[in-house]
């Protein structure tokens, strides 16, 4: 059985196009939440987990990207209740209010992709739907389970860093090459024993995260009423130091029979996690950049200072670190240490999911239910920076309290009729009407100037006090849907899907939705049988489905309305034009075409199901600038864009093995995925989205997958005089030197003529030079799964892939930038030092030199294919034979080890090119600058049954 | 019986299926800001939105810094001392691009002042003026008309050719004259220059006949707009026109015949004997006709890198509360000997270093972080130099009357110099005189700009920075490139 909204149906009478992932391959993994843990696992289904901090959000798309503006996540229904996605921390630890659910918790995920299996939820439903049911209880004798783990994290594949004595060879030498910096001088810090320092920054940044994991279930029940209870505990410690994940949550779900009549049940799930992280990791969107992020510090310090000083006191210099022994440069970077051991950025989640309802079955085809549920989620953020040094400094102390109430609820009534007219004719009729509601509050303090050096709380003294984190917002949805499915003879399926939405926050508020499918299970038919094709197919069926359904993801609450703001004048009220509404606005339409097949041969040992999709987008929401004379404060959304996904999905399925002893399962799936924007806004012929405001790479534009990078191309290093060497707009070479003797130029031609581009430049710009240049989206994903049995042990090889795409390393950048930041060890060896080294990386080394190898503007030296192959989870688990357990009256004891991340083969230079700088963005992914990588964990647990 | 069961557990589904459902939650009503439909339905809403205009005109790209600073330091009396594109050095060096930090956000903002003027014009006649009823509607529409044309007349004085070069015949701006709140209204051409003058004089002829006399509070006549406000405005803007008769009559309104020159009528706008008090809280004497408030509350200040103290004083360890962005320009108007050091005007400048480090900066706004100096639209001794300038070039006579109003502002900071009618050998003596008066008078006040302007006058050279004569490139501003990109009808300068 599939859920397939409002109902069950059976997978093999499903007319749309579902995945269905088993709740096991997310339960015991060294996760957060279930979506990092279902990569691979179903064609269509992408995840990327952009990093290494705990309880980032991962990127998850459905075929591919649906929408520029709005969010691409899918919708994530629990138990019936729509959840809340996303990130909702204010501080540096993410918080994906999805960790709530303890995936030990899912019974199973089932992925709704085609407007057949989503439409029912209308305007929601572009980017696909998830079910996550959580588990049940059977009747029988109470069972009781206790799972647990613990978990070892180390980063992986970091880059290979200077040592202070090559730091300090190769910058002095730099500074050679620059006359105008001849007084810049580096030298070796003098440690607390006297020996030179050699700090790896490495080691003060990352760490072996040690983490654990504890579930105790009990089920069970009677034939009239079953219940599930479990609780769990889990206290993870991320590879960056101070970066920590704690949750304890509980669930308890219970259904009751009352009568022939009547069935009552309900849930109960309660959930807190602590976030916990010490300032930030330079990782989560909007991070890259950030002075106090560590991956970034770990990587641009030197390795000639030291975090202390030898009287073992922090190394400092006002809000940055001490660099007593760099001479005639600054080090403005903040030192990492007293920023992990003063400062906090943590937040808090309590998180209740709850639902009850009532079913009455007044005649064995009718079924009428009521169900009312609730997501009340509340946040609290709580941020301090020390007046020692860092973030901090400048403020004399610094502090933020922020308290988000984020509440949902639902009620959802239908009614369901299941007829078989003369025993060939199945028709079964859903109707219902919903209605959803959605509120938001949120405020919060911010506290500046600590009265005493040795506070460190909000509510301690403080000298300026401020507002912050204010925030409101409530929106109502009101639908009406009906499905109706018709089969003859389990031969010929046909299924409508009717969903009209009234939403608050449109101009246009209401919206109908539909989605139309058939399939004919061909293998029925007596042809089929004649023709002989019995003997090689066990079963064949073809499907194929259309409709509309819709975007509403991520709207804001008042879009209809032009509104005034209050401001101050002179400390006097104030009212002022601040948003231009649409009440013309509405939902972004996606008009989804599927069809596909699906057979069986070899007795059902093997199994395939193909799909080919054609995803077009309407009426993307964009934000279009109106000429500034207009006066406008703010660009008016409008519905103007369009784009398409279209692609190819294969999935197989194989009991290669089976024998009593030893068996082989395996899933492969695979994902061709095309994405194409058609259409912007008249005047609006791109959309440039920066990387935390500081980089631009990512470019969306007619006729590219959303979010091309658009970087500007180089050919090489001149190998007589080292120089970077450009191509402008047109092809043509541009040498560049960062210093430019007397007579020479920055930017030249071949002949050593001053440059002078098309346009009158007299310089290389991004804005005049750089190319589409680079697809971000993979155009081919998926999965291998396979399963061994061997007597009492059990092995899983999952491999994950993604291909066809290229990432960004801005990092890279960074690493072989020329001021006096620390250089990767290639630089040794791939930057040109003498006339005539020839195929060199870098440009000759010149001291302040940030445009050569791509600080200054996004360069194609940095950009890399992302394609690559993880050994995502590899796993060895041991059942401990019945005969033992029956002693103790156990009736399940599996012990296991599994490691995740442990193998990738890619050529990606990077940590790991499973990244994204930018988060979920729908228009900067494939960006990896400054970010901490993800972990490779090592867990040992147990699974035992009473 | 059994049927009559059924029956009534299917109603029950039945209306549970169409359970009543709340359509009054699918209009939510923002609550936490104002829908544009009820902004002007309460006395209380309307008088907010009168300040809010003072507001959009006090944002640091305008009033609140920007537009100031630039007028000074595309002078000769600033040199840039931290080549920040961010903090105008491509404006001190006169070679800002259409897409500069300066040329983009002032035109935006001026304009987004604008349209907010005309929002509330069209409020108020569309509704509004029931309200607040026939007495304080007037008022509130001739504050209205008075910021919009503020807001003109300081666009053309950057993005414009000078009145005097073609009597105003050269391409002025988009003049927008009704509220714009949605999309589609992008496209429309430059008038000229003098359609453009056209329009801020009737707006201040209708703001003048609006305007109340006065308000209740010091604070009031100092921060809001009233008849002598839009009549020492029409001075200045007359000015800029070479209507040298015109400036004459506005002034004579508000300038009594006799020293000690006061108006007469409405505030008592008159000179004060300190300077330095007028810079100084309250920032309220009856000599700032118009000023930008500013209080300490965020939201209430001029915003980082838009404030007069950021931008002149040096860094703390200099003795000032800023960034030291600009320091004076030791060959620049300092240097004038005729300035005596006695001035009083004199106590404005710090002087730090010595040797080849030795600068000097300007610090008639100096109140610390987060910078709560009121920023000067126009001061009383301003209308007395216009009047002067005015009576100098329309009789071209070394007039009398001119030079006791040149000496009314010399003698209160300077009582040393005083000058007569015999101190000038010309008329053109006189204006010298005068125009150099408002250059010490008015250093940091961001007039030397349209002084400058007005006359077609070179820009002199300063520090790296080469001379800009008046049909050199980069003599005025160009046109935003975001206006040039949509609007179709727009050109460049």
């Amino acid at each position: 059985m599939v859920v397939v909204g409002y109902g069950v149906q059976k997978k093999k009478e499903v007319t749309g196009n579902l995945a269905v992932i088993k709740g096991a391959v997310v339960a015991d993994k060294p996760i957060q939440s279930f979506e990092a843990g279902i990569a691979g696992r179903a064609p269509g289904v992408q995840i990327t987990v952009p990093n290494g901090v705990l309880n980032s959000p991962p990127v998850f798309r459905i075929r591919g990207t649906n929408s520029i503006s709005l969010s691409s996540y899918p919708l994530i229904v629990i138990d019936g209740v729509p959840s809340f996605t996303n990130d909702y921390s204010s501080t540096n630890a993410a918080a994906n209010p999805l960790a709530s659910i303890n995936p030990n918790d899912i019974e199973s995920i089932d992925v709704a992709k085609d407007a057949a299996a989503t439409a029912i939820y209308g305007s929601r439903a572009a980017n696909g739907v998830v079910f996550i049911t959580t588990k049940k209880g059977k009747a029988g004798k109470a069972k009781v389970t206790y799972d647990g783990w613990v978990g070892f994290s180390n980063p992986y594949r970091l880059p290979s860093m200077m040592n202070a004595q090559q730091y300090t060879n190769f910058k002095n030498a730099a500074v050679a090459n620059n006359p105008t910096q001849s007084a810049v001088q580096f030298n070796i810090a003098t440690g607390a024993n006297g020996a030179p320092v050699n700090t790896n920054w490495y080691d003060y940044v990352y760490r072996q995260g040690i983490s654990q994991n504890h579930n105790v279930s009990v089920s069970g029940g009677s034939d009239n009423t079953t219940y599930y209870f479990s609780a769990g505990y889990t206290a993870q410690q991320g590879i960056i130091r101070k970066n920590n994940f704690d949750r304890l949550n509980v669930l308890f779900n219970v259904d009751s029979r009352v009568n022939k009549v009547m069935t009552v049940g309900g849930k109960i799930s309660y959930s807190n996690e602590k976030n916990l992280a010490a300032t930030s990791s330079g990782s989560l969107s909007g991070e890259a950049f950030n002075t106090a992020g560590l991956g970034r510090l770990a990587l641009v310090l030197p390795p000639s200072i030291s975090p202390y000083n030898p009287d073992g006191s922090y190394n400092i210099n006002g809000a940055s670190i001490g660099y007593a022994n760099i001479v005639g440069t600054s080090v403005p970077y903040y030192n990492p240490v007293p920023q992990l051991d003063l400062n906090r950025s943590n937040n808090e989640v309590n998180h209740i999911q709850s639902n009850a309802y009532l079913q009455l079955k007044p005649l064995n085809w009718i079924t009428l239910r009521s169900t009312y549920g609730i997501d009340y989620l509340n946040i609290d953020n709580d941020l301090f920076w020390s007046p020692v040094t860092g973030d901090g400094y400048s403020y004399n102390g610094y502090a933020s309290a922020i308290f988000g109430k984020y509440k949902t609820w639902v009620w959802t009534n239908t009614a369901q009729f299941d007829y078989t007219f003369a025993k060939k004719h199945n028709v079964s009729l859903l109707v219902g009407s919903e209605q959803t509601r959605r509120t938001s509050l949120a405020y919060g303090i911010n506290r500046q100037g600590l009265s005493d050096p040795n506070y460190n709380l909000i509510q301690a003294g403080w000298i300026n006090n401020n507002a912050t984190g204010m925030g409101y917002g409530e929106n109502y949805l009101l639908s009406k849907f009906s499905r109706l499915n018709y089969d003859y003879n389990k031969k010929y399926f046909i299924s409508g899907n009717l969903r009209q939405d009234e939403y608050s926050a449109l101009g246009v508020k209401k919206g109908t939705f539909w989605g139309v499918s058939g399939r004919w299970d061909i293998s029925k038919e007596n042809f089929w049988s004649s023709a002989k094709l019995d003997h090689i197919f066990n079963s064949f069926s073809i499907r194929g489905s259309y409709g509309k359904v819709g975007n509403i993801a991520g709207i804001g609450d008042y879009t209809p309305y032009s509104t005034f703001a209050s401001g101050l004048y002179g400390g006097a009220s104030t009212l002022t034009f601040n948003t231009v509404g649409n009440p013309a606005l509405q939902w972004e339409t996606s008009k989804k075409t599927d069809v596909g097949f699906s057979f069986s041969v070899l007795r059902e040992r093997l199994s395939a199901e193909v799909a080919y999709y054609r995803n077009n987008i309407d009426g993307l929401i964009l934000n279009v600038a109106q000429a500034p004379s207009a006066g406008l404060p703010s660009n008016p959304p409008q519905n103007i864009g369009s784009m398409y996904n279209k692609g190819v999905e294969i999935d197989l399925n194989a009991r290669i093995i089976e024998t009593k002893n030893f068996s082989w399962n395996s899933n492969f799936n695979i994902s061709f995925n095309t994405n194409q924007v058609t259409a912007l806004a008249p005047g609006l012929t791109n959309i440039q989205t920066s990387t935390s405001s500081l980089e631009t790479v990512n470019r969306t534009a007619p006729g590219y997958a959303v979010g091309y990078l658009w970087v500007v191309r180089t050919a090489g290093v001149d190998p007589e005089t080292g120089r970077r060497i450009f191509l402008n707009a047109q092809g043509n070479k541009v040498y560049y030197q960062y210093y430019a003797p007397s007579g020479q130029f920055n930017y030249s031609n071949a002949d050593g003529t001053k440059y002078i581009g098309p346009t009158g430049a007299t310089s290389i710009s991004q804005a005049n030079d750089a190319v589409m240049y680079g697809n971000v989206q993979p155009k081919q994903y998926g999965g291998w799964n396979n399963d061994f049995r061997y007597k009492n042990f059990d092995l899983n090889v999952m491999l994950t892939y993604q291909l066809g795409f290229y990432v960004y390393y801005g990092t890279n950048a960074g690493l072989h930038d020329q001021r006096f930041w620390n250089n990767a060890t290639d630089m040794l060896t791939q930057a040109w030092q003498n006339k005539g080294d020839a195929n060199k990386l870098y440009a000759k080394p010149v001291f302040g030199d940030n445009v050569s190898n791509g600080s200054a503007m996004p360069l194609d030296i940095n950009v890399f294919k992302g394609n690559f192959v993880k050994l995502r989870n590899l796993s060895v688990g041991y059942n401990i034979p019945q005969s033992v357990l029956s002693r103790a009256k156990i009736s399940r004891l599996r012990v296991y080890v599994s490691g995740q991340n442990l193998a990738i083969i890619t050529k990606y230079p990077g940590p790991d090119p499973e990244v994204s700088s930018n988060g979920n963005s729908a228009t900067a992914q494939g960006v990896d600058r400054n970010t901490a990588g993800n972990a490779r964990t090592i867990t040992v647990g147990l699974n035992v049954g009473f | 019986m059994k049927k009559y069961k059924y029956l009534s557990v299917l109603a029950l589904g039945a209306s549970l299926l169409f359970a009543s459902c709340q359509r009054n939650l699918l209009n939510p009503v923002p609550q936490t800001s104002i829908s544009d439909a009820s902004a002007f339905s309460t006395l209380s809403r309307i008088q907010a939105s009168v300040l809010g205009l003072y507001g959009a005109l006090k944002n640091g790209n305008l009033y609140g810094g920007r537009y100031v600073i630039y007028g000074d330091i595309r002078g000769e009396d600033f040199i840039n001392q931290t080549s920040n594109l961010v903090t105008g050095s491509d404006v001190w060096a006169l070679n800002p691009t259409n897409s500069a930090t300066a040329v983009v956000n002032l035109w935006a903002q001026a304009y987004y002042t604008i349209n907010s003027c005309n929002i509330f014009i069209d409020g108020m006649n569309a509704g509004g003026s029931a309200i607040a009823g026939p007495t304080l509607s007037a008022n509130y529409i001739a504050e209205a008309k008075l910021i919009r044309a503020l807001c003109y007349y300081s666009l053309l004085q950057y993005y414009a050719r000078p009145y005097a070069d073609g009597n105003g015949s050269k391409p002025g701006l988009p003049l927008r004259l009704t509220g714009i709140k949605g999309v589609g209204q992008s496209n429309l051409a430059r008038s000229t220059v003098a359609d453009v003058y056209a329009q801020v004089i009737k707006d201040l002829n209708d703001a003048e006949t609006g305007l109340p006399l006065n308000y209740s509070s010091a604070y009031n006549n100092t921060t809001r707009a009233h008849r002598n406000t839009a009549i020492a405005l029409k001075t200045r803007v007359y000015l800029s026109m070479q209507n040298y008769s015109a400036v004459i009559t506005e002034a004579n309104k508000i300038v009594s015949a006799t020293a000690p020159f006061t108006a007469t009528s409405g505030v008592a706008n008159a000179l004060q004997a300190d300077i330095t008090q007028v810079f100084k809280t309250p920032y309220t004497t009856t000599e700032s006709i118009l000023s930008m408030p500013m209080t300490s509350t965020a939201g209430d200040y001029p915003g980082t890198q838009n404030q007069l103290a950021y931008y002149y004083t040096p860094v703390a360890s200099l003795g000032g509360v800023g960034n030291g962005e600009y320091s004076l320009n030791a060959n620049g108007i300092i240097a004038d000997p005729t300035w005596l050091p006695t001035d009083a005007r004199r106590s404005f400048i710090l002087q730090t270093g010595s040797g080849s480090s030795l600068k000097y900066w300007l610090t008639k706004y100096k109140a610390p972080s987060p910078y709560t100096d009121y920023v000067p639209v126009i001061r009383y001794s301003e209308v007395l130099l216009n009047l002067a300038e005015a009576r100098v070039r329309s009789t071209n006579t070394i007039d009398p009357q001119a030079v006791a109003l040149l000496n009314a502002v010399r003698n209160r900071s300077d009582a040393a110099t005083t000058y007569t009618v015999a101190s000038f050998a010309s008329a053109n003596d006189l204006i010298n005189a005068i125009l150099k008066e408002r250059r010490i008078e008015f250093l940091g006040e961001g007039l030397r700009n349209n002084d400058l302007m007005r006359l077609l006058q070179t820009i002199p050279a300063k520090g790296s920075a080469q001379s800009k004569g008046p049909n050199d490139v980069g003599y005025i501003w160009p046109i935003s490139a975001n206006e040039l990109a949509l609007n179709n009808l727009c050109t460049d300068n």
